[in-house]
């Protein structure tokens, strides 16, 4: 029996694997239409003239290289669901005497081609919702047909979704345990250290004073371009270092105050493992993020803006920023919705044994529900208020206080924090054990 | 209809449960009474129906048909078969404990938190639950060890653990399913003895499905299972067989 044959056998569909396997293609179908809509964008402002199309065109790459990492973690959050609803047939490879390798192998190759049946999906989407992306104005004018791409960069798409699929398949997997017996999840439960909370503040201290004396350290326009850019990035950067240990402390807390069964569930489970907690949330603190810096440059666009009409590209562009920032943060809403429910389900498929034998003793499975619902957001509240507030106090010295408290810049905060905690409340209840485990049995 | 072997009221009492899945047929008209105090094993080859019967006598699933009728000391008497999987979830939580071979025990939470959980689904504050569990666990020989997390413990004390938390909530009927599988004789022993000690000893019934002769002959009574068929039902001071008396 080959490798493939074995990937067939285990990935071809099976009433007890529908609910994950359905999660994962669509989790890859949503994306890749997303990228493919993106691309479309991005391939329309080839036909601005030119000094437009060079500010365009980075911002579009820009955003194109931002669906990137969402994809990698959603690919490798799709491969370790993929191997925990088929553990039991893994394991019993690895007990016929089936290599590490070969399971690894078979299963990159199923998180590949679940990838392709996603992708496939995400193309007939794509193209059903062309019409409705074409009509994005940009330019003054909507996309139009331009937002379909021609036949080679489909296909390159396509095969980029399946290629980044195996190759965070891959990585994904080195975080499982597949033994003969089972299949378990790698736990490292690091310590998160008060050092990392201690640079973060460092840092965002020292970007502060450099926005600040912007003006004293260089002139050049080019320049000023560069450094808050890379500033902006750098807190990005340390924001992220100081995320476990920030829901660790809220762990804590958590723990200490805890009353009820759920709470104290909860408060456990954040603390188990703060840099998977961190890690499940992080996309809502991106969002955060990019909502204040996006809303405010939105917003600073909408105050320089004159009545004047020059009749020239740059009349559009504060209106178009705002038009990115809106279609980057949904893209960003989707892919954490979708790495959630992923995560999600993956966790529940990993505690079904325990999940049933807690119903059996008689805990209910809402209070389970419960737990997990609050395990995942008290970490996504305080990564989105944690980081809403440390990019603020980025922004606020190139911004000012005007832009920061002007409606625009508030609304789309407040919309942007608000959206993506519903969307991984909805994402909770993709993965609720009674559902998922009753259509598993 | 079996007579028991003991003479106290039954707690449970179940009559003619018939239990199928697909063409198997897991329970075939099964009669048993179970009394208070009294310690029960179930055995039977695998696939006889066991786990079957402990999961309807404990009412984690029902029996397509038949009665099973819970009768505990200064309760209302109730028909499992009438109680929806709310009530039935309600029931087992606080009137039944459990100790699976697999422990079931949560692992982020600590030994003495594993305990608590128990009292504080039923509505006990947190810190009368953590020094009710304390106090438990350190009659189980477990002092010292509460703030453990489960993967710190050996597979004895998890085992203790999970006694402590069937035990905590003062539940009058214990089921076990293989409590001792999963351990060397030596520490299977040990914690047979607790296990034992802390239901019947305590006044409580006992439950068990095993496989082990051994674990068998500690208990008041042995029933056996065959195809889903109630074959025997011994005591130590008298047997029956296919629900006469022999």
């Amino acid at each position: 029996m080959n490798l493939l044959h074995l990937a067939w056998l285990l990935s071809r569909p099976s009433k007890a694997r529908l609910a994950p396997q359905i999660l994962t293609a669509s989790a890859y179908a949503m994306v890749s239409t997303i990228l493919l809509i993106v691309l479309g964008g991005a391939h329309s402002f080839t036909s601005f003239e030119g000094e437009a199309q060079g500010t365009y065109l980075p911002l579009a790459a820009t955003a194109v290289v931002l669906l990137v990492v969402p994809l990698l973690v959603l690919g490798s959050a799709a491969a370790r669901l993929s191997a925990r609803a088929n553990d039991r047939a893994l394991s019993s490879l690895r007990l016929l005497g089936g290599t590490g390798m070969q399971i690894r192998v078979v299963t990159v190759i199923q998180a590949a081609a679940t990838a392709l049946a996603g992708a496939l999906v995400g193309l007939v989407l794509y193209l059903a919702c062309a019409p409705l992306a074409s009509l994005i104005p940009f330019q003054g004018a909507p996309i139009g047909r331009a937002i379909y791409l021609p036949m080679w960069i489909v296909a390159v798409a396509v095969f980029a979704v399946v290629l980044l699929s195996a190759i965070s398949a891959a990585a994904g997997l080195r975080k499982l345990v597949i033994s003969p017996l089972a299949v378990a999840t790698r736990r490292t439960v690091p310590v998160p250290s008060w050092v990392r909370a201690l640079i973060t503040v460092g840092s965002i201290i020292v970007l502060c004073l450099l926005f600040l004396n912007l003006g004293k350290v260089t002139e050049s326009l080019a320049a000023i371009i560069v450094v808050i850019l890379g500033g902006f990035g750098l807190g990005l950067l340390a924001l992220n270092l100081v995320g476990t240990y920030l829901v660790s402390k809220v762990g804590q807390s958590k723990l200490k105050k805890a009353q009820t069964p759920q709470q104290l569930l909860a408060a456990r489970m954040i603390l188990e493992n703060p840099t998977v907690s961190w890690r499940q949330v992080s996309g809502v603190a991106m969002a955060s993020f990019v909502a204040v810096v996006g809303g405010s440059g939105a917003a600073m666009m909408q105050q320089s803006a004159t009545d004047e009409i020059n009749h020239s590209w740059y009349d559009y562009l504060p209106a178009d920023i705002l038009t990115g920032v809106l279609v980057t943060l949904a893209i960003t809403f989707i892919c954490v919705a979708a790495s959630s429910a992923i995560s999600q389900s993956a966790s529940t498929l990993d505690r079904a044994e325990l999940y049933s034998g807690l119903h059996r003793l008689g805990m209910p499975y809402s209070t389970m529900n419960s737990a997990r619902t609050e395990s995942l957001m008290i970490p996504a509240l305080t990564a989105s208020i944690g980081f809403a507030i440390a990019s603020t106090a980025l922004v606020l010295p190139l911004a000012g206080m005007a832009v920061i408290i002007s409606p625009l810049t508030v609304l789309t905060v407040i919309v942007a924090v608000l959206l993506g905690l519903a969307l991984v409340r909805v994402s909770i209840l993709v993965a609720d054990p009674q559902k998922l485990l009753a259509t598993g049995e | 209809m079996l007579e028991n072997s003991i003479d106290h009221p039954p707690v449970l009492n179940a009559q003619d449960l018939r239990r199928s899945f697909g063409s198997t047929t897991a329970l075939n008209g099964v009669n048993l009474k179970i009394s208070l105090g009294e310690s029960l094993a179930i055995m039977g080859p695998s696939g006889s129906g066991k786990s079957t019967l402990l999961h309807a006598l404990a009412g984690i699933e029902l029996p397509d048909s038949g009665s099973l009728i819970l009768d505990l000391p200064g309760q209302a008497r109730v028909d499992l078969q009438q109680l929806n999987d709310k009530a039935r979830t309600k029931l087992r939580r606080q009137s039944f404990g459990f100790v699976f071979q697999a422990g079931l025990l949560i692992p982020e939470l600590t030994a003495e938190e594993n305990v608590a959980m128990a009292l504080m689904i039923n509505g006990t504050s947190r810190q009368t639950a953590m020094m009710q569990a304390g106090r438990v666990l350190a009659a189980l020989g477990l002092a010292g060890m509460e703030q453990r997390r489960i993967g710190q413990l050996s597979g004895g004390q998890m085992q203790r653990v999970a006694i402590a938390r069937a035990q905590v909530t003062g539940a009058m009927v214990v089921f076990a399913d293989e409590p001792t599988g999963a351990l060397d004789s030596t520490t299977g022993a040990e914690v047979l003895d607790v296990l034992l000690a802390c239901t019947v000893g305590a006044g409580k019934s006992l439950v068990m499905v095993t496989h082990d002769p051994s674990v068998a002959e500690r208990c008041d009574r042995v029933v056996k299972l065959s195809d889903g068929n109630l074959i025997s039902d011994s005591s130590r001071s008298s047997s029956t067989v296919g629900g006469q008396a022999r």
